[in-house]
């Protein structure tokens, strides 16, 4: 591994940064093992570059061990047995599962304005037929009174053809709308698949963790007995899977772990480089 | 009532999250769909999922079904002589055969009165 810091280059299996005047953050060092953010050379602004092999599933777990961080065991577990060439035996099954997920893609169905304009023409409609049933009344009274009924009658006549104009644009608004609920429903259709695929998936994750778990469970029992360490710490745990795991990028390892009487043993335990903060 | 139906495991979660801080708009809960009341916090509610999950939230205002008003004398007839036929293991389709009851496809393809559309 090459770690380079400002103006200064070290390399070797073991890497010590205690002793510079920068505090490095164990989740700065991790990005910049995994090649997060800018690469080495982009200059000034970055402090800290390191070359180093890309890390394998079970670094995120244990790719930094320090006092007060958290470890999912199964799931670190899990991938410690990926790192170690094994496979679950749901992987044909969730591949194909998430292949079929790809390929469904619903459109987005927005009904919103066809609904809309549904309760829209509605209103006009209801409003119209008021207009209408006042009118004629009103020239039903004037005719009744023998007066002049004529303006009355034209302005009937004109709000009676405007309310079969919104009737006809009423029903061609339900009938959209209808048409759209019918599209919509299929699309559903396609959405109650990849909703039962999804979950699906979920299950198919979940069993195979479990198994590839199982898998090398004894191995890491066996490491934890020989961490030395008596507690069932965090730490003690990672120690352990970062053992049973195949580990090819560098292990940051924070103060306060003194499991190991140095970074050499450390290096040796994991079977890979280290990283001390 | 509202039903509110949810088609992908975010909206899905939604609905749960929103169910459990809103016992008193929820009639009855099924998983990924729930009944709300129809008020205006029902609506409030149904349409929140719908704004954040867009197509994966269906919304339908449902009715209380009085088959009397809404089902013809025949179906009703059908259905009460069928759950009394004599063989449990006799499909509709045969019982319906030689008698008044209306055949399946006839029922399949007749609307009830006053449902616009599905």
């Amino acid at each position: 591994m090459r770690v380079e810091l400002a103006g200064e280059v070290r390399t070797g299996r073991v890497v010590d940064l205690r002793d510079t005047s920068v505090d490095f953050d164990a989740s700065a060092v991790v990005g910049a093992i995994r090649g997060d953010g800018p690469r080495a050379g982009d200059g000034p602004a970055r402090p800290l570059a390191i070359d180093c092999p890309v890390p394998g599933p079970a670094h995120e777990h244990v790719g930094a061990i320090r006092t007060g961080m958290g470890l999912s065991l199964r799931p670190a577990l899990a991938d410690a047995a990926r790192t170690r060439g094994h496979t679950p035996t749901q992987a044909d099954e969730l591949a194909a599962v998430r292949d079929r997920l790809s390929a469904l893609d619903p459109p987005e169905i927005d009904l919103r304005s066809a609904r809309r304009r549904v309760a829209e023409t509605s209103d006009d409609a209801e409003e119209l037929r008021e207009r209408v049933a006042a009118l004629r009344g009103r020239v039903q009274a004037l005719r009744d009174a023998g007066d002049e009924s004529g303006p009355a009658e034209a302005e009937l006549a004109s709000a009676t053809r405007e309310l079969s104009e919104v009737e006809t644009e009423r029903i061609a608004a339900e009938q959209a709308l209808s048409r759209a609920r019918n599209r919509a429903a299929e699309n559903r259709e396609r959405r109650r698949e990849r909703l039962r695929l999804a979950d699906r998936a979920d299950n198919l994750c979940r069993d195979a963790r479990e198994e590839l778990a199982r898998a090398v469970r004894p191995t890491f029992e066996d490491a934890r007995q020989a961490v030395p360490t008596d507690s069932e710490s965090p730490v003690s745990t990672a120690l352990a899977v970062a053992h049973v795991a195949d580990l090819d990028a560098p292990v940051v390892v924070g103060s306060g772990v003194d499991a190991f009487a140095d970074g050499e043993r450390l290096s040796e335990w994991f079977d890979a480089p280290v990283v001390r903060l | 009532m509202l039903l509110v139906v949810t088609y992908s495991q975010a909206a899905r979660q939604t609905l749960r999250n929103v169910c459990n801080g809103h016992d008193e708009a929820v009639v009855q809960r099924f998983g990924r769909a729930v009944l709300l009341e129809a008020t205006e916090l029902g609506a409030f509610l149904a349409l929140r999922l719908r704004e954040k999950h867009a197509s994966d939230v269906q919304i339908e205002r449902t009715e209380a079904f009085n088959e009397f008003e809404d089902a013809p004398e025949e179906v009703r007839d059908a259905a009460t002589a069928y759950e009394d036929r004599a063989h449990p293991s006799t499909p509709y389709t045969k019982f319906a055969v030689g008698t008044d009851h209306p055949a399946p496809d006839t029922m399949r393809d007749a609307e009830l009165a006053g449902d616009t559309d599905r």
